[in-house]
């Protein structure tokens, strides 16, 4: 019975593992190699498994010509070290969806838009210049026209060339089905023509200049020829498998912890930009970040875009390298906003709103929480690359910075008075207040920010606790405005302080707000401010700098929100397989990042600039 | 035997049992830091004290400090205490259920055993994580009450069975037969025949429920179901590995937990065996 | 027999029915709004028209613009065939496509580390019932082993052996740079991927069972029957033959509950190592209020706990004479 027993046990050992490892995940692939070489004395080739034939291809000079065949697209099994990228940091979940509308593109297929689909503009927000991408130029010709030039040679990568046709396609896609987020834009967008392959006209009614700026490098171009036969549900909510883009990659494989990305040979931007030289990049998720901080040490990732607790310390140790070589290490890419939810008590009088703006020990933050990986921001929010809009006046008179004893003056001198001995004041009519600031559970750093922003606010006198809900829920009362006061980041690299001010103070006021002005601050004069300052066009730098300083004072008045520190752009990359990283010492740099919604700021420039080690 | 001389009899075993000597002092050991710790460490457990971050072992700090600066030693002892509450609240809850539900199910036999038993079954199988994952969902406050409810509804289909299987024994043997005969009523014969009996069994049910429980705790904790606020050596274990404690080579902020608790649980566990060894005769090694 | 077992099936059945509608409403009571969270990640919608005709295309999708009674129907008739909805966490993915694709690795991960550290468990633990040194050295280990905290050790062997020696890798199922296909490089290459992580459910699991083992065993050769063997002079090997068969019993039954929790997959053995699995996908579904993945992680937990329970009845009618007889009648 025992031996019957151990021989069962062992025979089901093996099976189960034979049969798990026959199952619909991995599918065994044929192995065939076609190799390319260069033509010299000798021609080498390497292990050929089922050779059908071996090509031999003649190294030829870039000629643009207009490839009417499909892109065979190579199939190694085993990615070479020396052409593979591994990133991490972007991408949490597995892949759903490659659909440049849907919002699964951005968090977790991070490189459709970008890699796959690409803009008529792209942004360097370290100069703030917008440069032309598929567009060869772009101006306007008078105060409601907007003229754009496509480059010639455009091409998509199933070989049919882009045209003026497929940019107006994309932008009346949105016309046709309101349910696209860039639908708002035809508020103001009354049309688009195109007067040939390559001249687009743009007609506006009272257009809003610097949100079109935004549009210009966040729109990704589809093709026409592939979408127009879609349905409105495949187009809003698709899932747009084997996606089919003028970019520089094209979708190769992905896992359920992986997005593998192969380079494609005929992009047109080779010609123009250069050439990436990762020929793989392979985008990893990892559970969490410490498992992420492991990898980095162990060496097997080359760019990480996690926040890694300690970097500072690895980064002295020689473990890594940063934008910065020392404090903070990190370019800034968003500010965190601590937003208070205006239409609850005592967050709605504005004098308490500034007593807790001076009681929040942002230089423990800075400092403790983040190891200073982050700089404090300035008090209007702005990042550093657009703080030639802070207007110094404003700050010197109603900025604000750590001071607790300050924070106890104002709440005294604002009747906030602790009648009850229990070391928090209460409000002017005498009820105790018990407030919370959230942020999801699982974001450590937003986690121990908190913690410090509570255990400071009480030693102000204020009852704030650090409460750390589930991703949903904390999102649900975001949106749905029951929170007391929460963290946001959504302002990031732009070329315009209105993005900034858009999210702010976003309206109208509806019952789910989903980008921005969570904390439902209603105020008509500064919603007018901000609309103004949407029409002021992005050439006027004074126009814009006057604008600002208005909205700027009002909000400074009144402290609806509070911007507290700038969130880094979590770059950690070793030069054990790539060099030529970009850095503060680079003659140009861009930013090393994989992040969505970067890759046209200047991260696919990284990938260009990047050089293998030999 | 009269009570006073078999209580003296165990006594003697008990004392003599190195097994249980041995682990009784340990988790003793355990139970008065946790008292008696809170007083001796000066710093709260989540003050940020070390400007210096994270600093080794010292005479200073004498567990070292975490990424913060905070006082390992203190988070420690304030741990503990946290983690004995909730084994014994826990442990004892699911004693309790496990008692009224193995040993109805035990003595009363027929359906109503057949209903629990299914019951049990189910409650035994289900993989509680994912149940609590799902009820944690549901309730946004975390504290360590409702984490001992947790635990103690899912963790008692072991204690039922065992006192299930026990009572059947008891109930079938003649002393009971023989107090039914002569009259007694049910409740008295269960105080005064079959508990009295079984009370060794309970004491070690409990022990077993105690140490379970501590494991659960702590990887609910863990997991993110812990109590918010407040400090156990699984949240400690959790920050310790979110802020990347080994990675960056403070390993005194994420080992002391782990091992305390092995010491805990294992010295339990093998206190069990050593009061299953006094208790019943045929185990004792002479 | 056939009345045990007839009555057997249709407790089942009704637990069954009962498990999946509880499942059924469970996430439907969850506090937050999945389609607010589905609409959140479009991120700027800044159209109130259109952000009402979204909210009215998902809630359509979704099919939560039904009323509840005829969502309850539309769930079984979907689940007899065999569709669990769509994921809201990773729309458009169909539930039981994201189930399918994950599965595989946990299973890989599970069975074998529950049926070897089972075997050997039991093996050791026999082995120390033996004789009283090895009792006093294979316990220890064991006491130790199953009182360590899971996470901690597969942390600690993680770090040790993954970073520190850097013998093992430390996350993913197959290495970043390998496309799946089938070669020995890519077999050798999974094994190293599982190895870490198997090694430390296994050694869990084995402390476990060795202690378990030795108990039951040490119990049974307590009983009478043992004595009453010695007695006639039977040797020993005889002797713990038999205490052997009657020690495994529960044991089978423990190996059973444990192959029937496989479906769940290992949640802290996914996150502390970074593996694919139901486990990791469950957490995040919970995090990010996916009604309809949770519902079919759930069910697929149900019916793989179902199945046990069934498995052990009929495992134990097979082995255990007594239950046979309680059947006729007798009792036990």
């Amino acid at each position: 019975m025992k031996r019957v027993l151990s021989t069962t046990v062992a025979l089901l050992v093996v099976l189960t593992m034979v049969l798990t490892a026959c199952g619909p995940t991995p599918t065994p692939e044929k192995i065939t190699v076609r190799e390319t070489v260069t033509v010299k004395e000798t021609v080498t080739v390497k292990e050929t498994v089922t050779v059908k034939e071996t090509v031999t291809v003649k190294e030829t000079v870039q000629v643009p010509v207009v490839v009417t065949a499909v892109p065979e697209k190579p199939t190694e099994v085993v990615y070479p070290r020396n052409e593979t990228i591994y990133v991490s940091g972007a991408a949490w979940g597995p892949a759903s969806t490659w659909n440049p509308f849907q919002p699964g593109s951005l968090a977790n297929t991070t490189g459709t838009i970008g890699f796959v689909y690409e803009f008529l503009f792209a942004f360097d927000p370290q100069t703030g210049k917008v440069t032309p991408w598929l567009a060869e130029s772009g101006k306007w010709t008078n105060a409601t026209t907007y003229d754009v030039i496509l480059r010639k040679g455009l091409t998509w990568s199933d070989g049919k060339p882009l045209t003026a046709a497929d940019v107006k396609f994309t932008f009346e896609l949105s016309q046709k089905n309101a349910a696209l987020w860039f639908s708002p834009l035809w508020t103001y967008l009354t049309g688009v023509t195109a007067a040939d392959e390559t001249h687009l006209t743009f007609t506006f009614k009272d257009p809003l200049y610097q949100e079109w700026d935004n549009y210009l490098y966040n729109l990704p171009i589809v093709p026409k020829h592939l979408w127009e036969s879609k349905t409105a549900e495949e187009t809003n909510s698709g899932a747009n498998e084997k996606p089919v883009g003028s970019g520089a990659y094209l979708y190769d494989t992905r896992g359920e912890d992986r997005n593998v990305w192969v380079r494609n040979e005929n992009w047109w931007g080779i010609a123009v930009f250069g050439k990436p030289a990762p020929k793989r990049i392979v985008d990893i998720r990892f559970s969490s970040n410490n498992v992420a901080l492991g990898a980095v040490i162990k060496g097997d990732i080359d760019l990480s875009n996690n926040f890694l607790p300690g970097v500072a310390t690895l980064a002295k140790a020689g473990y890594v390298k940063t934008y910065f070589a020392d404090a903070p290490f990190m370019l800034s890419a968003n500010t965190a906003v601590l937003f208070l939810n205006t239409t609850k008590k005592p967050m709605d009088d504005a004098k308490f709103r500034r007593a807790l703006a001076f009681a929040i020990d942002v230089p423990s933050i800075v400092n403790i929480a983040y190891a200073q990986l982050v700089k404090a921001a300035s008090p209007t929010g702005l990042l550093p690359s657009l703080s030639r809009f802070d207007d110094a006046a404003v700050l010197a008179k109603l900025g604000y910075s750590f001071d607790t004893a300050k924070a106890k003056q104002m709440l005294a001198a604002a009747g906030y008075k602790d009648t009850n001995g229990d070391k928090f004041v209460e409000a002017p009519d005498g009820s105790a207040f018990a407030l919370e600031v959230t942020c999801p559970f699982g974001w450590s750093d937003w986690m121990a920010a908190i913690d410090i922003i509570a255990s400071s606010a009480q030693a102000a006198g204020i009852n704030i606790k650090a409460v750390t809900p589930d991703y949903g829920a904390w999102n649900t009362a975001l949106q749905g405005g029951t929170f007391d006061m929460t963290l946001n980041n959504w302002a990031s690299m732009s070329n315009t302080p209105w993005t900034l001010y858009n999210l702010l103070f976003r309206h109208p006021i509806q019952e789910q707000m989903q980008s921005g002005n969570f904390g439902r601050y209603n105020n008509k004069a500064v919603f007018d401010l901000v609309d103004a300052l949407a029409k002021v066009p992005t050439t006027d730098e004074a126009g814009m700098k006057a604008a600002c300083a208005k909205i700027q004072e009002a909000m400074l008045t009144d402290m609806p929100m509070i911007p507290l520190w700038y969130n880094g752009l979590w770059a950690q990359f070793s030069e054990s397989a790539w060099t030529n990283w970009p850095t503060e010492k680079s003659t140009s740099p861009t930013l090393p990042t994989t992040w969505s919604g970067y890759w046209q700021l200047g991260g696919l420039m990284t990938l260009i600039n990047l050089k293998p080690v030999q | 035997m009269t009570k006073q001389k078999k209580k003296n009899e165990f006594l003697y075993f008990a004392l003599r049992n190195k097994k249980l000597r041995v682990a009784l002092s340990v988790v003793l050991f355990f139970l008065v830091l946790a008292f008696v710790g809170p007083v001796l460490a000066h710093n709260a457990p989540f003050a940020y004290v070390n400007p210096m971050g994270a600093e080794p072992p010292s005479a200073k700090y004498w567990f070292g400090t975490t990424f913060f600066g905070q006082d390992v030693f203190a988070q420690f002892v304030h741990g503990l205490r946290a983690t004995f509450l909730v084994g014994a609240l826990a442990g004892g809850l699911g004693t309790l259920i496990g008692i009224l539900v193995g040993f109805t199910a035990g003595y009363r036999g027929g359906i109503v055993d057949e209903i629990l038993n299914v019951l049990t079954n189910i409650v035994l199988v289900i993989p509680t994580l994912a149940v609590l994952l799902i009820i944690a969902a549901y309730l946004q406050v975390r504290s360590i009450p409702m984490e001992c409810i947790f635990i103690g509804f899912t963790a008692w289909p072991w204690a039922a069975r065992a006192i299930r299987a026990q009572t059947f024994s008891l109930r079938a043997r003649e002393f009971v037969d023989l107090a039914r005969l002569s009259g007694m009523k049910d409740r008295k014969l269960i105080l005064t025949e079959i508990a009295p009996n079984m009370l060794s069994y309970l004491v070690m049910t409990f022990i077993l429920q105690f140490g379970g429980a501590i494991l659960n705790a702590a990887t609910l904790d863990f997991i993110g179901l812990g109590p918010t606020n407040a400090v156990s050596l699984g949240l400690m274990m959790q920050y310790s590995v979110l802020w990347g404690a080994l990675q960056l080579g403070s390993w005194w902020w994420f080992i002391p937990p782990g091992l305390a608790i092995m010491a805990i649980v294992g010295a339990l566990y093998v206190m069990n065996v050593g009061l299953d060894e006094v208790f019943n005769p045929k185990l004792r090694e002479m | 027999m056939r009345r045990y077992f007839g009555r057997k099936i249709l407790i089942y059945g009704l637990t069954f029915i009962l498990a999946a509608t509880i499942d059924w409403m469970i996430p439907r009571f969850m506090p937050g709004d999945p389609i607010a969270n589905v609409m959140a990640r479009i991120g700027a919608v800044v159209n109130p028209a259109a952000a009402q005709a979204m909210r009215d295309y998902y809630t359509h999708i979704f099919g939560l613009d039904l009323p509840m009674w005829q969502q309850y129907v539309n769930f079984w008739n979907s689940l007899l065939h065999g569709d669990l909805g769509i994921s809201i966490y990773l729309f458009p993915t169909p539930v039981t496509t994201v189930l399918m694709r994950a599965v595989p690795y946990d299973l890989f991960l599970l069975i074998p580390s529950i049926l070897l550290s089972w075997y050997a468990g039991n093996k050791f633990g026999a082995f120390a019932a033996r004789s009283k040194w090895l009792d006093n050295t294979v316990s220890p280990i064991g006491y130790i082993l199953t009182a360590t905290p899971y996470m901690w050790l597969g942390i600690l062997l993680a770090w040790l052996f993954g970073i520190v020696l850097g013998w093992f890798p430390i996350a993913g199922a197959y290495g970043f740079n390998l496309r799946p296909h089938l070669s020995w490089t890519f077999i050798w290459d999974v094994l190293h991927h599982w190895f870490l992580p198997f090694m430390s459910l296994f050694l869990v699991g084995f402390g476990g069972q060795a202690i378990g083992m030795r108990n039951m065993i040490i119990y049974e050769l307590e009983a009478d029957y043992s004595h009453y063997l010695e007695a006639l002079g039977a040797p020993r090997r005889l002797v713990r033959k038999y205490a052997f068969r009657n020690a495994m019993l529960p044991q089978i039954t423990g190996l059973a509950l444990s192959l029937g929790v496989v479906v769940a997959g290992a949640l802290v053995t996914e996150v502390v190592f970074s593996y694919p699995g139901i486990g990791y996908l469950l957490l995040a579904a919970i995090q990010n209020q996916d009604y309809f993945l949770i519902q079919g992680c759930f069910l697929f937990i149900i019916i793989g706990v179902l199945v046990a329970n069934f498995i052990i009845d009929v495992t134990y009618v097979i082995i255990d004479p007594r239950t046979r007889r309680g059947m006729t009648g007798e009792t036990a």
